[in-house]
């Protein structure tokens, strides 16, 4: 557990640590957390965070959000900006999941109607939505093709009849993100990718039936602007990133970087940390390599969400239309993006590191698609399977204290290892049924491993982010049925 | 030819400590620990066979694209591996194996994790006389 001695507390839920925490730190340590999540909060964290701190043209801080655990390189929940012209762009500050992210879509159906339905609903998904260790997805695309993915995300969808017309304009950066350079994408990496499209993965990874659980929040204000108007209305949330391709650049690059830090003088604390400058070659080639991964991964979210609608139209028979399903929003949480912030009396484009982290734009914020921009940017957070998730928005607050950034998840508090020893799948999967929820895994290994005593309490790190202001409560919701991967 | 999983490193993720008494043996352990990870080995059946050839200049960054290809054929030819045959040429920078494995049967293999990726958190192969040891964690 975290050492905080030498800690400054900022507020009843920031702390920092200053630069001398360690010889090499550049700037200082931000941590979002009540005691009681920092006390939890394994050492490695701590150590991540202070590591990248120490990484050359970071600016201001380096922060971990309070649902921050033990990852490689950067902490996840981990949040880092990097002047454009003096700093370093880091694999191992995305991760090799590479927008690995989040989609949430309505539906106006109410839970009463839903309920009788549940297991053949998540049992049809399970067919349409492939997941596990190495499947292969449904949609098939020629080369060519898959470099137009890369390059055009959601906005190929769009044009090839795999969403629908408002889909683009509800996910994050309007579908795909721009410099995309296909050239810099290795052989291997369309070849794990190529088939991928449409498919689950495994790890954390699922998708899930929700219902509105006003009991823990519900603002009907708020709400209603998200198309959310009863409290037992059915949601879908989906979490999953860029697959095999999205893993093999980062991968690829890493072995660059790896190679490269000697050429540009660059030292770091952790080996996964490698990094080049964000303007040399290394920097630029990743770069346009990892935004093909990102737009690869909108596309991925996208094809299961058409697999999705097509599954409520089947066991609901009425059109995927008629039951309002709705793209929300899709949001990144690994990934790192070029963004215009104010800082410490300055403006400027700063490459924005966001690892197990959300971006949280307030209102009023030209980023945000218009229905949106008065109210802030929707920020999906996804809670272990047992325990639920929560949609809140970001705050002008955000783009003040943290790049415009918020948390992600609820955090890990043990290990996968550790987890499996606690409690095995099919007794899991069993306890689940008996609270309502009904599951169905591709492995029961993988099932264990995601029990909801292996994370922090979601709404202890949801309501630290509220308090902060760095990211406001919307509505909770509770699952029902979920396909893990 | 032994490994151990490493329970309280890189939470979401899994870390694994592998040792033998020669460099090929420890390549060959953390092969085995990385099928681990994905299947029950003993369901796994050595059906068919794959050579690899790899040069990376060192042994560190030989391990290191030596697991990444196991991966990349899970991915691209959803092929698992369990029998593994390394040989390293005297200098430590490049191999020839083979690894013996089948295509996923999701109805007979009892399947784990899918593995994304293999990190550089922690990782490294050092020798302390004659016993040889490798930390990995890998992105799950």
């Amino acid at each position: 557990m975290a050492q905080t001695g030498s800690f400054r507390q900022v507020s009843d839920v920031s702390w920092e640590i200053p630069e001398t925490y360690k010889p090499g730190m550049r700037v200082p340590a931000k941590i979002y957390a009540t005691r009681k999540l920092l006390e939890s909060m394994d050492s490695g964290v701590i150590e991540q965070v202070t590591n990248v701190a120490c990484l050359p043209g970071i600016v201001r801080s380096a922060y971990a959000m309070a649902d921050a655990h033990w990852g490689y390189g950067f902490p996840i929940g981990g949040v880092a900006a990097f002047d454009v012209e003096k700093g370093v762009i880091s694999p191992g500050g995305i991760g090799f999941d590479i927008n690995c992210g989040m989609r949430l879509i309505r539906t106006n159906l109410r839970y009463p109607e839903v309920k009788p339905k549940i297991k053949e609903l998540v049992d049809l998904i399970f067919r349409l939505v492939p997941a596990g260790v190495g499947v292969k997805g449904f949609l098939r695309v020629s080369e060519p093709q898959f470099e137009e993915i890369m390059k055009y995300g959601v906005k190929w969808c769009a044009e090839n009849g795999q969403a629908w017309e408002d889909d683009p304009a509800h996910v994050e950066e309007g579908g795909y993100i721009k410099g995309a350079d296909p050239s810099k994408v290795s052989r291997q990496a369309r070849s794990r990718g190529i088939d991928q499209l449409g498919t689950l993965g495994s790890g954390n990874h699922y998708l899930e039936i929700q219902v509105v659980d006003p009991a823990r929040h519900f603002d009907r204000e708020l709400a209603r602007r998200f198309g959310i108007v009863d409290e037992d209305q059915v949601m879908v949330m989906v979490h999953c990133g860029s697959r095999g391709f999205g893993h093999q650049i980062g991968s690829d690059y890493l072995r660059v970087f790896d190679g490269a830090m000697k050429k540009y003088g660059l030292e770091v604390r952790d080996r996964e940390l490698a990094c080049a400058p964000f303007a040399s070659k290394e920097g630029t080639d990743y770069y346009g390599a990892m935004v093909c991964a990102a737009n690869m991964a909108f596309t991925n979210r996208q094809i299961i969400v058409q697999k999705v609608r097509e599954a409520f139209s089947k066991v609901f028979h009425r059109d995927a239309e008629a039951m309002d399903m709705h793209l929300i929003y899709d949001v990144c949480h690994n990934v790192a993006k070029v963004e215009n912030h104010s800082y410490d009396g300055t403006r400027a484009d700063l490459l924005v590191h966001r690892k197990g982290a959300t971006r949280s734009f307030g209102p009023g914020h030209p980023d945000i698609p218009a229905p949106y921009r008065e109210i802030g940017q929707p920020v999906i957070i996804g809670g272990s399977m047992e325990t639920g998730s929560y949609l809140l928005v970001g705050t002008a607050k955000a783009m003040e204290d943290t790049f415009g950034s918020t948390a992600h998840g609820s955090g890990r508090t043990m290990s996968r290892t550790a987890a499996k020893r606690e409690v095995r799948g099919a007794e899991l999967q069993k306890r689940m049924l008996d609270r309502g929820i009904y599951v169905k895994a591709a492995t029961m290994d993988g099932l264990a491993e995601e029990a909801g005593m292996a994370y922090k309490d979601i709404s202890e790190v949801v309501e630290t982010m509220d308090r902060a202001g760095i990211s406001k409560k919307v509505v909770a919701l509770r699952p029902v049925g979920n396909i893990k991967g | 030819m032994t490994f151990r999983y490493l329970p309280d490193v890189a939470l979401a993720d899994i870390a694994f400590e592998a040792e033998a008494d020669s460099p090929e043996g420890l390549f060959e352990s953390c092969a085995m620990a990385l099928t681990d990870i994905m299947v029950d080995p003993g369901t796994l059946k050595a059906k068919v066979a794959r050579e690899f050839s790899l040069d990376s200049g060192d042994l560190d960054r030989l391990l290191y694209d030596f697991l990444t290809e196991l991966i990349i054929a899970k991915d691209v030819d959803s092929l698992l591996f369990k029998d593994f045959s390394v040989k390293i040429d005297p200098g430590g920078g490049a191999l020839r194996a083979s690894a013996k494995g089948e295509a996923i049967d999701r109805e007979r293999h009892r399947l784990r994790n899918d593995v994304k990726a293999v990190t550089m958190h922690l990782f490294g192969v050092k020798r302390e006389g004659r016993l040889w040891t490798a930390t990995v964690v890998l992105d799950i």
